[in-house]
């Protein structure tokens, strides 16, 4: 059995003229938690919607388990979708609803399935609610909670804090975190921090293209890379470059920031970092903190300028 | 001996069988689910219980205009010949029935002949319901497709169960409540029918009211399907809607247009003969499903049976129409 549970080959979707997913080619692992990254417009949501099977392809292909999205039937009992702009159905009580949907997705049980479902996104209290009249936030956990019923092995989540208070996502994020290792996870967000706090793998896009994908850590160069804030003395920029594995050095004086790249494939990086922290200890910098690699938001900032 | 790849290709076959099965009894799962959940949502809905009410307040009117009507008219005839041979009386009486039936449901005399015993009040009724059933339809199904995609809603479903089950499920839940309130609305006709006629037999009165509520439903069906059509065909309800009410003028209209392109001749006995075609217009009316209505009353089994086809090839062509589209379409 191959280690990929998702494969997107050479992606290309078209609306008129535009061509919002142009090439896109990445793979996610089993088990792994995989981000998709970009600024508006760059074609998350469009790439999400076709491994949904929401959308056909112009041209490539996608591949969940195996199975073709676009076949009919083919993502039952594999895959859980949060969409990110789909309405509930506003004339159904919730429980009636994920019972429907519990017992089309074929699970058995469905009023208990969906009844877990709903104390794991916290919401018991919702289930003789209409759908029509829930909060935002509780719509939107309602919904996530469609995704999860059941356990499917892949979970697709099409930006799943956007508009909830800071503790709901909070929440949010800790399922997802739980659900790490047991099953595939795709997420598409704005929100870069969230998203260098959960995935392990992640592609970042712009206007419609993969401008890079790879481990976290290679794209926040974290395996290369760190920075050093600097609170008083004077930094010897050329002299650090000089110690073993620093390859290069810059000292911002208007923000104090000392940014270190280094050889990580040949040298640990505590090795140098501690090296490095104890030259300028030696003489008498004084820091006030370390950092490894940029923040995703940097990265993704400098690809998508 | 075979070469390895046939009889890897005959072991195939059965597993690959079981496989096709597999996944029809499953789409058939889907269907029966989908449809239950949507009879349950349609009966409960406000519109529907106020279509329902429309529905059961439009026909009680015309069985109540219709029925005082004929009685008045029954009782001036009455009146008029007072005096007269009773048995002049009665053919007078009923050749002013068939007169007037002739007019109404512009059938031959296969048909009124069959109607013979039944009360006119029914007949009428009966026809009425027909007329107001597809506008009834339309009210109901108009977003049956575009009301889930439009607030896609639909991608809750569409990563669940096949677009086919999806969408035959919600044909086959609206069609289980039209059968329902169909069959309750002629139920109550012919309650009325044999409260004012004592005469109507309860034999001819259970087959009657059986044979008028298969083809209302039969009817009904293909116009769900073309309700289910228009609403496949746009994200918008509001546009669905309005293009379901426009296909039901143009169908009308072209069932009207091409009534001129036909003649019938009186026969001796006053009755009409058969159809004449005298104009090609004629032949567009075979493209429209309300030409084959008075068909599902013919007791001429052949007629009846070409006319169920007819509403079946409809409801067929209207509903795989919705389904390619369904299928195609981006949700």
């Amino acid at each position: 059995m191959s280690d990929a549970a998702i494969e997107v080959t050479h992606l290309v979707k078209r609306f008129g003229p535009l061509t919002a997913v142009n090439d896109v080619t990445f793979t996610v692992n089993r088990g792994e938690c995989f981000g998709l990254i970009g600024p508006n417009g760059a074609g998350k949501t469009t790439t999400f919607s076709i491994m949904c099977g929401f959308l056909y392809p112009n041209d490539g292909q996608v591949r969940i388990l195996g199975a073709d999205p676009t076949s009919p039937g083919a993502l039952k009992q594999k895959v859980g979708v949060l969409p990110q702009d789909a309405v509930l159905p506003p004339y159904a009580k919730v429980g009636e609803l994920l019972t429907y949907w519990a017992h089309l997705s074929g699970l058995a049980d469905p009023q208990a399935k969906a009844k877990d479902v709903l104390e794991r996104v916290q919401l018991p209290e919702v289930w003789d609610k209409r759908a029509g009249a829930l909060s935002h936030g509780m719509a939107k956990r309602v919904s996530m909670a469609q995704a999860l019923m059941g356990d499917p092995p892949v979970v697709l989540l099409d930006e799943p804090t956007a508009g909830l208070d800071p503790k709901i996502a909070a929440h949010v994020r800790q399922l997802i975190h739980e659900m790490k290792g047991r099953q595939t996870i795709v997420v598409s967000s704005h929100n870069l921090q969230e998203l260098e706090q959960l995935c392990d793998t992640a592609a970042i896009l712009d206007r419609g293209r993969v401008m890079q994908a790879g481990t976290m850590a290679e794209l926040t160069a974290r395996s290369a890379e760190f920075r050093i804030q600097i609170a008083k003395g004077n930094v010897p920029v050329e002299e650090l470059k000089l110690l073993p594995g620093i390859t290069s050095s810059s000292y911002d004086p208007a923000t104090g920031a000392l940014t270190v790249l280094f050889n990580g494939r040949d040298h640990a990086s505590e090795e140098v970092i501690t090296a490095t922290l104890k030259y300028l200890i030696d003489r008498d910098v004084k820091v006030l903190t370390v950092s490894r690699g940029r923040s995703l938001e940097e990265r993704v900032l400098q690809i998508t300028r | 001996m075979l070469p390895a790849s046939a009889r890897c290709a005959n072991f195939m076959e059965p597993a690959r069988l079981l496989k096709y099965g597999a996944a029809a009894m499953e789409g058939l799962q889907e269907i029966g689910v989908v449809a239950r959940h949507e009879a349950g949502r349609t009966f409960r809905s406000a519109r529907v219980i106020v279509l329902l009410a429309l529905y059961v307040m439009f026909s009680a009117l015309i069985l109540l205009v219709i029925g005082s009507i004929s009685q008045a008219i029954g009782e001036q005839l009455k009146t008029s010949l007072e005096g007269a041979d009773p048995q002049k009386a009665a053919e007078a009486a009923n050749q002013l029935r068939t007169g007037f039936l002739s007019w109404f449901l512009d059938s031959d005399s296969a048909v009124l002949d069959a109607l013979q015993q039944v009360p006119l009040v029914v007949i009428i009724v009966f026809k009425a319901t027909l007329f107001w059933l597809p506008p009834y339809v339309v009210l109901m199904a108009f977003d049956t497709i575009s009301g889930e995609v439009g607030p896609r809603s639909i991608r809750f479903l569409t990563v669940r169960a096949r677009r086919s089950s999806i969408l035959l499920g919600k044909f086959l839940g609206h069609a289980l409540v039209l059968a329902a309130l169909v069959f309750v609305v002629d139920v109550a006709i012919f309650v009325y029918a044999k409260v004012t006629h004592p005469d109507f037999g309860w034999g001819l009165m259970l087959v009657t009211l059986l044979k008028f509520w298969l083809a209302s439903v039969v009817y009904a069906l293909a116009y769900l399907a073309l309700s289910v059509l228009c609403s496949a065909l746009f994200r918008q309800w509001a546009l669905s809607l309005i293009v379901n009410f426009i296909s039901l003028f143009v169908l009308w209209l072209v069932n009207f247009i091409a009534g001129f392109g036909t003649h019938r001749e009186l026969l001796p006995n006053g009755l009409p003969g058969p159809e004449q075609i005298t104009s090609w217009v004629a032949y567009l009316r075979y493209f429209t499903p309300s030409y084959y209505a008075t068909g599902l009353l013919n007791p001429a089994i052949q007629t009846f049976a070409l006319s169920g086809a007819a509403y079946a090839g409809f409801t067929l062509l209207f509903a795989g129409a919705a389904y390619g589209i369904l299928r195609a379409r981006d949700l």
